[in-house]
């Protein structure tokens, strides 16, 4: 490892580290602006100019762009680099316009930073400035290119380490651009992330313009809650509203990076529907009130019917604090009709997940480093945004990627793409692990000996797959598989995403409990007489919601703990609100098992834009914030049962009940977060999990699909995604609909068990025959098909067929 | 009637007099300062209250008596309640012996223009202003303050110190009117006053009574910018109007000491004694208010300093060259 | 320094611990104090004497326009920023035009030092301090001042200036069309 000397400093770094990071490793920061630490340097800018006085290189030289060797003497503070940087800077600042106070960026803008690091301070260019023209980038992204000065981290962000391919840099000369080939929404969805990576305002954040400055603005570390991944991301609030979301860096999971979705779609705690009082019989109420009416009845309940008239449901989208505490509320009251997901089958594969991932757990960065890569009924784009973007990184360095779906799974990179009925993939599961390939037919059994044949030869693989279309058991088998292709010295990681940002956690506090359809069988059967649902709401959330909705309704109370406007919330006999993510501290535990803890960036309360109703906000003064009755589920639950605890006080039970957690309570916001320990021994196999496809007998059967804006529970709330979300429609291959005579764009009927719906056809050319598939989008008639429930049978009739 | 019953009548009526008389002058002499001040410092001073300002100390009650009384949690409340009264009373019981015009004649009876001629006025005067000295450190103590407790305890030593001064100046006075008694010791004065006389026991009397007044230059024990407001800074409301008044009664009466030991009390041509008194006493006032106009304060180690190693090696001094002066003459 | 000895030394003799320094050191400030209660006091006698501020002075803030009539302020935050009692607050927006400005501009008057923080933050030249110093109330929620109340019809203390011929954004004037720009690039030529 190279030792170099810097400014009269030495530090040894890592074979291959540029000089720059070696002087940022010892405190030293050198103003730059191309190098980037996922993008890597180009030495474009000109910036981070250092005096080389001893080595193999001599004079001044570009630090991002010379890597660290042995006996470099460097000064970064002498007078020939500085100057050089005050002159670059300069330059740079030549043609920038002079309108820092109309700029978004104003105050976290690098280029001001740097400005003044470098030197620069008074302009001396008194000739006329270019200009250029701007482009319309869509609903996201502003577009002011007179502020550009090509440093090109917008190109290397959206084309290199997104895959994007509608945005790039145009012209010569001194015409450099950076934008579309002509105006339009920018397509890729990590668009976003040219407003982190651009260090001036040539790209803000559109849904943030000219809101709020970054001094204003309260941000903490969090984590996003959209998906299973735990990307970090950084909240921003002011006025009691969630402004913005921005990137935050985990080098475990999402890197420097998130998605559009993640970026744009916190606005659900805004929601202007979101209850924020409690409501006890539909009248609004105070805390107290609400506290006593709910252990009141509660208690009646139990005292008329037994503990087990009372059933619990948590979410995998509430903290582990709030979950845990759920489940120690139903163990004190001696029920253990406890289930932490209203879909049964998201609910049994988390359990497995979390009971047998074990030490196979792969995190996004070793994806990233993988050398090859299976997915296998799981569609990255939709179900796990920044997924796709990890298995592209490793795409980009040479790795081959294999995907076996029926989908039409589109990825930001090159892909082997196998397209299986959902029925083939036990079979295919199956072969992988040494079972018979020839029950496949003979074009998939040929192109899956290839892969086995990659797979075996790979030092480092990875096996990826989804709850929606393997269930729980292809989840189990799926791991099988991994456990049967690893050996000690190749170890084969495996990913299961699963439905919700702390689905691991509920996986592991569920262990042998009952799930939700046990529950439902309960409440039909009139044994059950009250659920308390924890942040979710069974009416869309479990996989037949129209049973669900039956079984509510014979309830004797429903209570509700929510921030969201569910049709839980808004049927809850007895609702108290929480504070939404941003709002509220905890840990989730991501689909790898790693634990990430989360910090409050705001208060909760009604928006002054909202409280105000109009140009000002109010004029009055008030002893309380409007709106700021939400409080955290974990302490209401801990009120409820008479306990005063504080967030560590809960961290230490868990850690002392459940001693995989361990180190819990010592995690630090921001950081990485840690790995769960293993449970040992792993639990038993639920004895029977059906798989969720069955052969069936309809014309065509239909699975539903997560889409990437439309389908989240939390994705549906966020006004932002709109421009996301598509209009209905349903996917058919091109033979399917060549035999019903249907073509691309054809408005037609979808008929199934849960009614007619008209919607769009798109024909998708390699799709498996005899299926159908639709996204699920909240809020359209495609709300109630729930992905990972099975098929439905439907018919798909042309808008004329149905009038006859 | 007899005349016991007068006697006790007349001395009712002359502390009755000496009350209105001592407290308002002691507002006025409030309203003088501030004023003499402000010029001083080349402003106009409180002149908004009644013409020319006149009814500001009647503001400035108004304003004490309304205040919040507010007492520490941690005060000793008894002996907080006790001390500014004690501060207050022992400034005013030192009038008793104060002569401030020759007996005068009323419908045939003589009467003493003094409330009790002792023979030993002037051990009586440095009795009471010894005990002045519990005011302050009950004051102080009792607040439970640190300040309160620092202030108390620099007034406490510095109140010793410059009394042992101020005694000892008083013995050439007494070696020259050959009485204890003020009434005497004004009527030695005629024509020369013991000022003039003794111009060095003047002196140092001067400085011991600021000193005794805690008044600028010596106003160590409440020097605002160290000690808030020393012992009297839990105080509020009219507690505090009894300390603030005790101090202004307490410049009055060593004024008029000053002018019964050293100018010749009501001795003066032309005018009634009772005005001379009062203009000397006046004029003693003005010179304390123009010294806390000029001088800046004493450093705590400077004032022992001067205390102890200065003024009361001087007053020695002056004792035995006085009475040795006075044997030499008399012999 | 060492003049300053010297001063010290003509003024109280080679010895500075003489006695004669002392006694006069004590004595001359009676004198300068004697002196002083006989000249005129300095002060105005406020509500009936009224003295004219410098046009620097800083009293009552007021938010200005540009020569077009334009409001000024671009509600950059920057005077929020360096406000030292926070009283200022505003919320930006964006108009048709393109042209960023105050939805609502607030400055709690009761909170208000004077400051004049804001006014030198300020890079518009929107927000300035007049000289209008009689300027209180018993009323706090008086005291709150809405950019209605600010605004004034005048360009204050400059009445040239204007943001945006200068900004190079393309508001006031179309893109490249103020006198330090060229007009927009063609992208598409790849002439040298």
């Amino acid at each position: 490892m190279p030792i170099l000397t810097i400014d009269n400093q030495q530090i040894e770094v890592l074979k291959g580290t540029n000089v720059l990071e070696a002087a940022k490793g010892l405190g030293i920061v050198i103003p730059h602006f191309c190098y980037h630490e996922a993008l890597g340097a180009v030495g474009a800018c000109r910036l981070c100019a250092m005096n080389f006085v001893e080595g193999p290189v001599k004079g001044i030289q570009m630090a991002c762009m010379i890597e660290a060797k042995d006996e470099m003497v460097i000064t970064t503070t002498d007078q020939a680099s500085q100057e050089m940087r005050a002159r670059v800077i300069e330059w740079l600042m030549m043609y920038h316009p002079h309108d820092c106070p109309v700029c978004d960026e104003g105050g976290e803008c690098q280029l001001q930073d740097m400005t003044i690091a470098g030197g620069h301070d008074i302009r001396r260019y008194g000739g006329k400035k270019r200009t250029y023209s701007n482009q319309d980038l869509g609903p996201f992204i502003c577009h002011e290119m007179n502020r550009c000065i090509q440093c090109y981290r917008c190109v290397r962000t959206y084309q290199d380490y997104c895959g994007g391919t509608d945005f790039g840099v145009l012209g010569t000369n001194q015409r450099v651009y950076f934008g579309r080939f002509r105006d339009g929404r920018l397509e890729s969805p990590f668009s976003g992330n040219i407003v982190d990576a651009c260090p001036t305002g040539v790209f803000t954040d559109r849904t943030f313009r000219y809101r709020t400055r970054y001094w204003d603005i309260e941000e903490a570390p969090s984590v996003c809650p959209h998906c299973s991944l735990g990307c970090a991301v950084i909240p921003g609030g002011r006025f009691r509203e969630l402004q913005r979301v921005r990137g935050g860096v985990n080098k475990q999971t999402n890197g420097f990076f998130i998605c559009d979705r993640a970026r744009f779609g916190g606005g659900y705690g805004n929601h202007p529907e979101r209850p924020r009082v409690p409501r006890v019989d539909g009248a609004q109420t105070t805390w107290p009130e609400a506290l006593r009416a709910l252990r009141k009845r509660i208690t009646d309940l139990v005292a008329r019917h037994g503990p087990g008239a009372v059933a619990f449901l948590g979410s995998p989208r509430a903290s582990l604090e709030a979950n845990y505490l759920l489940d120690s509320w139903a163990a004190s009251l001696g029920s253990r009709r406890i289930a932490f997901d209203s879909h049964w089958q998201h609910d049994r594969s988390a359990r497995v997940a979390a009971g047998k991932l074990g030490p196979r757990a792969a995190s996004l960065e070793d994806i990233r480093c993988s050398d090859f890569i299976l997915m296998i009924g799981v569609d990255p784009l939709n179900e796990a945004p920044m997924l796709a973007l990890a298995v592209r990184q490793a795409v980009r360095r040479g790795v081959r990627l294999a995907v076996i779906d029926p989908r039409p799974v589109t990825l930001p990179c090159a892909a082997a793409h196998l397209p299986l009925a959902p029925e083939a993939l036990p079979d295919v599961l199956e072969a992988l692990a040494g079972g018979d390939i020839r029950r496949l037919g003979r074009r998939e059994a040929v192109l899956l000996e290839g892969i086995l044949e990659q797979l075996r030869a790979a030092e480092r693989p990875v096996l990826i797959g989804g709850p929606d279309l393997l269930g729980a058991a292809g989840i189990e088998r799926l791991l099988d598989t991994a456990r049967l292709l690893a050996s000690e010295h190749r170890p084969c990681k495996v990913m299961t995403v699963l439905a919700g940002p702390n689905s691991f956690g509920c996986g592991v506090l569920a262990r042998q409990g009952p799930d939700f359809e046990a529950i439902l069988n309960g409440m039909l059967a009139g044994e059950i007489k009250a659920l308390v649902c924890l942040e979710s709401d069974p009416m869309t959330g479990s996989s037949d919601p129209a049973r669900t909705g039956m079984a509510l309704g014979k309830l004797e109370l429903l209570a509700a703990l929510d921030y969201l406007p569910t049709a839980a919330a808004h049927h809850a006999h007895l609702f108290l609100p929480t504070t939404a993510v941003p709002e509220s501290a905890g840990v989730y535990v991501n689909n790898e098992g790693r634990m990430l803890l989360f910090s409050s960036a705001m208060d909760p309360g009604t928006p002054i834009s909202v409280s105000g109703g109009g140009d000002h906000p109010p004029r009055t003064f008030l002893p309380a914030t409007p709106g700021s009755e939400p409080r955290p589920a974990w302490a209401t639950l801990g009120h409820l049962q008479g306990r005063r605890l504080s967030l560590r006080d809960i961290r230490q039970a868990i850690e002392m009940e459940h001693p995989n957690f361990a180190g819990l309570s010592s995690l630090t916001t921001g950081g990485e977060g840690k790995r769960i320990a293993d449970i040992s021994p792993p639990p038993e196999t639920a004895p029977e999990i059906p798989f969720p496809h069955s052969e069936g007998e309809g014309t065509l059967r239909l699975y539903a699909m997560e889409d990437f804006a439309g389908s989240g529970e939390l994705a549906g709330y966020a006004s932002a995604l709109a421009p996301l979300r598509p209009t209905p429609f349903v996917m058919l291959g091109a033979l399917d609909a060549k035999q019903r005579s249907l073509s691309d764009g054809q408005q037609v009927r979808l008929r199934s068990e849960l009614g007619g719906v008209g919607v769009a056809l798109r024909v998708v050319p390699d799709l498996p025959a005899g299926i159908a598939l639709v996204p699920r989008l909240r809020g359209t008639a495609l709300e109630s098909y729930v992905p990972g429930r099975g098929h439905y049978d439907c018919q798909i009739l042309s808008e004329d067929e149905e009038k006859t | 009637m007899s005349d016991f019953a007068i006697d006790i009548l007349l001395i009712l009526v002359k502390l009755g007099l000496i009350f209105a008389v001592l407290l308002t002058g002691a507002a006025y002499l409030v309203l003088a300062e501030r004023r003499v001040l402000g010029r001083i410092q080349r402003r106009y001073g409180p002149n908004r209250v009644g013409p020319f300002g006149m009814m500001q100390p009647l503001a400035d009650a108004v304003k004490l008596l309304t205040k919040e009384d507010f007492i520490p949690a941690q005060a000793d409340k008894p002996i907080f309640f006790v001390a500014p009264g004690l501060a207050a009373v022992t400034a005013l019981l030192a009038f008793a012996v104060v002569p401030f015009s020759p007996p005068i004649t009323l419908f045939g009876r003589e009467v003493p223009m003094v409330v009790c001629d002792l023979n030993i006025g002037v051990l009586y005067f440095l009795g009471l202003s010894s005990l002045a000295v519990y005011g302050i450190a009950l004051g102080g103590w009792a607040s439970n303050s640190k300040y309160a407790l620092l202030g108390g305890i620099r007034g406490l030593a510095q109140l010793i110190s410059y009394e042992l001064a101020m005694g000892l100046s008083l013995v050439p006075v007494v070696l020259m009117a050959g009485s204890f008694s003020l009434t005497d010791i004004v009527l030695a004065q005629n024509p020369v006053p013991f000022a003039l006389l003794n111009p060095v026991a003047f002196l140092v009397f001067l400085i011991s009574t600021a000193a005794e007044s805690k008044r600028i230059p010596f106003d160590i024990p409440e020097a605002e910018n160290e000690l808030v407001a020393g012992f009297h800074t839990e105080y509020s409301g009219m507690r505090f109007g009894l300390f603030f008044v005790g101090e202004y009664i307490n410049m009055m009466i060593l004024g008029s000491m000053i002018t019964v030991f050293f100018l010749g009390g009501w001795i003066g041509p032309v005018l009634p004694p009772i005005v001379w008194f009062f203009a000397k006493v006046m004029a003693v006032a003005f010179v304390f208010i123009w010294m806390r106009g000029t001088l800046p304060r004493l450093r705590y180690d400077q004032l022992m300093h001067f205390g102890w190693k200065f003024l009361i090696p001087v007053s020695l001094i002056n004792v035995i060259v006085t009475g040795a002066l006075l044997l030499w003459l008399k012999g | 320094m060492a003049e300053g000895i010297d001063v010290y030394k003509r003024r109280y003799g080679q010895n500075p611990k003489s006695l004669w320094r002392d006694l006069k050191g004590t004595v001359e400030p009676f004198y300068v104090t004697l002196r002083n209660m006989f000249k005129k006091p300095v002060t105005y006698q406020y509500p009936e004497e009224k003295r004219t501020p410098y046009p620097r002075y800083r009293a009552r803030i007021v938010l200005t326009r540009d020569p077009e009539g334009g409001e000024r302020c671009v509600a950059c935050y920057l005077c929020s920023a360096a406000c030292p009692v926070d009283c200022i607050s505003m919320q930006s927006s964006e108009d048709e035009n393109g042209r960023r400005y105050a939805a609502w501009f607030r400055i709690n008057f009761s909170r208000c030092i004077y400051c004049g923080l804001c006014a030198e933050a300020c890079p518009t030249l929107a927000i300035q301090m007049t000289p209008f110093y009689e300027f209180s109330g018993r009323d706090p929620l008086k005291m709150v001042y809405e950019k209605e109340d600010l605004l004034i019809a005048d360009g204050g203390k400059d009445n040239e200036y204007n943001f945006y011929k200068h900004a190079g954004i393309g508001v006031a004037n179309p893109r490249g069309g103020n006198e330090d720009e060229y007009g927009p690039v063609d992208v598409r030529s790849n002439l040298p």
